[in-house]
């Protein structure tokens, strides 16, 4: 190895280590402090470890963890489904039609998120309020869809676009409608993407906060990350082993989900389809 | 299956954009007959591949009929026939293989999209039929990627010829192949197109596919058909300046200027090059009072002389040996001048002769002089 090598080696090494640092400390410490049964123990030099942390969290009812779970499973995994549906449907229909005002729309569709989320908040409350749909699943899903409709247009067309469009020429005259082309051809090859933004929208749904904590009222309605801010509310002190251990068991859908569709966010799908 | 004829009849494409509207495609007027093999040639950006699109369906006219036999399958009025309606097939020049399907996959797809979807073992058999014609039928459970050039583009032949469509188009379908297999490949479609029996549009830019492949050529340049005939016609009259220029290689010769007299004989004084014409041209020329001319003449078509007068005489500048003859170049002020000849040139002029019967003559709007 050469000495620029070597340097370049170091280098590489420091920063990766740095990031893994500065990503997964705060994780590990909450872990740790999860699995000890008092959150002061660096100060005491007194620890225990137990999962009673874990325990306490998923079993006590008034605590409604596995409410706000559910909450989040549900309303983050419909608005995935909805928003993967219309912005797939946008996006080929953008990339791939000659219609009037066709650039302009992801433009205008990008300008929508624009808004702070707090400019609009107000006006959502009073709008499903009279509508009675606060503290309902559809007051999250219905904003969740506005708001992150942009990112997944936005990145299925980034997709859709490498696509060559003489395979929609050529599934068009092999007899395919439009619908036909999207699922049987655009689909499958798109699928990295689909899938990127179908994870994205759902990890920021899971996270979301604002929304979930001004349109709903309680456990029937309320999302994993209004729920842990509001342990503390309820015992006067602060439970920090109760809301770490909350924290982390939030955190394993989304790595498990990670996971599963890592496998197909790879590129190479498309090899084949046109010269080589 | 009866073979269908096409009738095209003032067709017309226009692009609407920012800037205004561009004509595009101006009053085609075109027959195919049936069973043909029709080749649509020109250079790029001549919009073949849009008259292409418009006979299949992908594009509407923006003027003019579409017939196929009787039935009007397009006009700019509002009748439009999709492309599988009209049942035509297309191989594209990338190929436009189905990249997550089997080349059996592949070669099915048309068919699962028929009305009536065959059952599983008459759609097997075809697909096998298709692919034992075009030898590859160890590949069906191969994906595209896993394929060389030559195999993608049999494939999606084979996509195409499947269902027996009434019409198959080719967007210069062996464009992206090396020289050899583009070669082997011509003449197997060839072949394939006569055993078929099926009207076939080809597209393409290179013209020695087209003098090959075609019963019939059209030339395009810009948007407007210049000449339609059999190879042998357009190559021995072209009806203008770049048909002649644009077919046969090395290109034909072409030299401008004026025509003067001089004891008795005919003269065309093109710069400093000062050709004698032959005296049946003369004759003809003289008849029609004309000042200026451009001459045409293929380079296998200008005569080594080694006695007598010669008509022209040049300067040898380079000599190419292309195998069985020699390319002789001679550069002159605006270009060049290339004979062909059997046998290398000694010295360092030429004196060369013309023959009447293979001479081209064009007018000074670029159109050819019928003598």
């Amino acid at each position: 190895m050469t000495r620029e090598e070597i340097i370049k080696s170091c280098l590489i090494f420091a920063t990766g280590l740095f990031l893994l640092a500065f990503t997964l400390g705060p994780f590990i410490w909450m872990i740790w402090i999860s699995l000890a049964d008092r959150a002061d123990f660096l100060v005491t030099g007194q620890v225990e470890y137990s999962l009673s942390n874990y325990r306490q969290v998923l079993t006590a009812h008034s605590l409604h963890f596995l409410d706000y779970l559910s909450n989040s499973l549900w309303i983050s995994t419909i608005t995935a489904i909805i928003v993967t549906l219309f912005s797939s449907m946008a996006a080929y229909a953008v990339s791939r039609m000659r219609f009037p005002g066709r650039s302009l729309v992801p433009l205008l569709i990008l300008a929508m998120s624009m808004f702070p989320q707090i400019s609009i908040v107000g006006y959502l409350f009073e709008m499903f309020s009279k509508a009675g749909l606060i503290n309902s699943h559809m007051a999250l899903i219905l904003p969740y869809i506005a708001w992150t409709i942009p990112i997944a247009l936005w990145i299925n067309m980034s997709y859709f676009t490498q696509i060559p469009l003489d395979l929609d020429k050529a599934a068009l005259v092999d007899g395919a409608g439009r619908m036909k082309v999207l699922y049987k051809i655009i689909f499958p090859l798109a699928l990295p993407g689909i899938f990127s933004s179908a994870l994205l929208v759902f990890i920021a749904c899971f996270n979301e906060f604002l929304f979930a904590i001004m349109l709903t009222i309680d456990y029937t309605a309320q999302t994993l990350p209004v729920g842990i801010a509001l342990f503390q509310g309820l015992h006067g002190e602060i439970p920090w082993g109760n809301l770490m251990a909350a924290s982390a068991i939030a955190s394993v859908p989304l790595v498990i989900l990670t996971l599963i569709f890592q496998r197909y966010i790879v590129a190479g799908l498309m090899g084949g389809a046109v010269k080589g | 299956m009866q073979a269908t004829k096409i009738t095209i009849k003032s067709l017309a494409k226009s692009f609407v954009t920012f800037r205004g509207k561009v004509d595009v495609l101006k009053s085609i007027d075109l027959a195919i007959e049936p069973g043909e093999f029709f080749v649509l040639l020109g250079p790029s950006g001549c919009c073949k591949s849009t008259l292409l699109n418009l006979l299949a369906g992908l594009e509407k006219p923006s003027g003019g009929e579409l017939y196929f036999d009787q039935e009007l399958v397009a006009d700019s009025v509002g009748k439009f026939s999709g492309p599988f309606e009209r049942d035509i097939s297309m191989v594209f020049q990338s190929y436009a293989l189905y990249p997550h399907m089997t080349v059996e996959e592949n070669i099915a797809f048309p068919l699962t999209n028929l009305p009536q979807v065959p059952a599983p073992e008459v759609m097997k058999a075809k697909v096998k039929e298709a692919a034992t014609l075009l030898q590859i039928d160890h590949l069906l459970d191969r994906k595209p990627a896993e394929l060389s050039g030559g195999q993608r583009q049999r494939v999606a032949i084979g996509r195409a010829i499947v269902r027996n469509p009434r019409v198959c188009l080719m967007d210069e379908p062996l464009s992206n192949l090396d020289a050899k297999l583009r070669n082997e490949m011509r003449a197997h479609l060839k072949d394939l197109q006569k055993k078929l029996g099926v009207t076939t549009i080809y597209v393409t830019h290179d013209q020695l596919e087209a003098m090959t492949l075609g019963h019939r050529i059209a030339i395009m340049n810009n948007g407007v058909l210049q000449q339609v005939g059999t190879p042998v016609e357009i190559y021995r009259a072209p009806v203008n300046q770049f048909v002649a220029k644009f077919i046969g290689s090395p290109t034909m010769n072409m030299l401008s200027g004026e025509l003067s007299e001089e004891s008795g004989h005919l003269y065309l004084q093109a710069d400093a090059l000062k050709i004698r014409l032959p005296a049946e041209t003369a004759g003809s020329l003289r008849a029609r009072n004309l000042k200026k001319v451009t001459l045409g003449v293929r380079p296998e078509r200008l005569y080594v002389k080694s006695e007598g007068e010669p008509n022209l005489a040049l300067p040898v500048n380079v000599i190419e040996n292309v195998g069985p003859e020699y390319l002789v170049y001679s550069f002159h002020q605006h270009g060049q001048i290339v004979v062909r000849t059997p046998d290398e040139p000694a010295g360092d002029r030429l004196e060369l002769s013309l023959e009447a019967a293979h001479l081209h003559l064009f007018d000074e709007q670029g159109t050819r002089i019928n003598l």
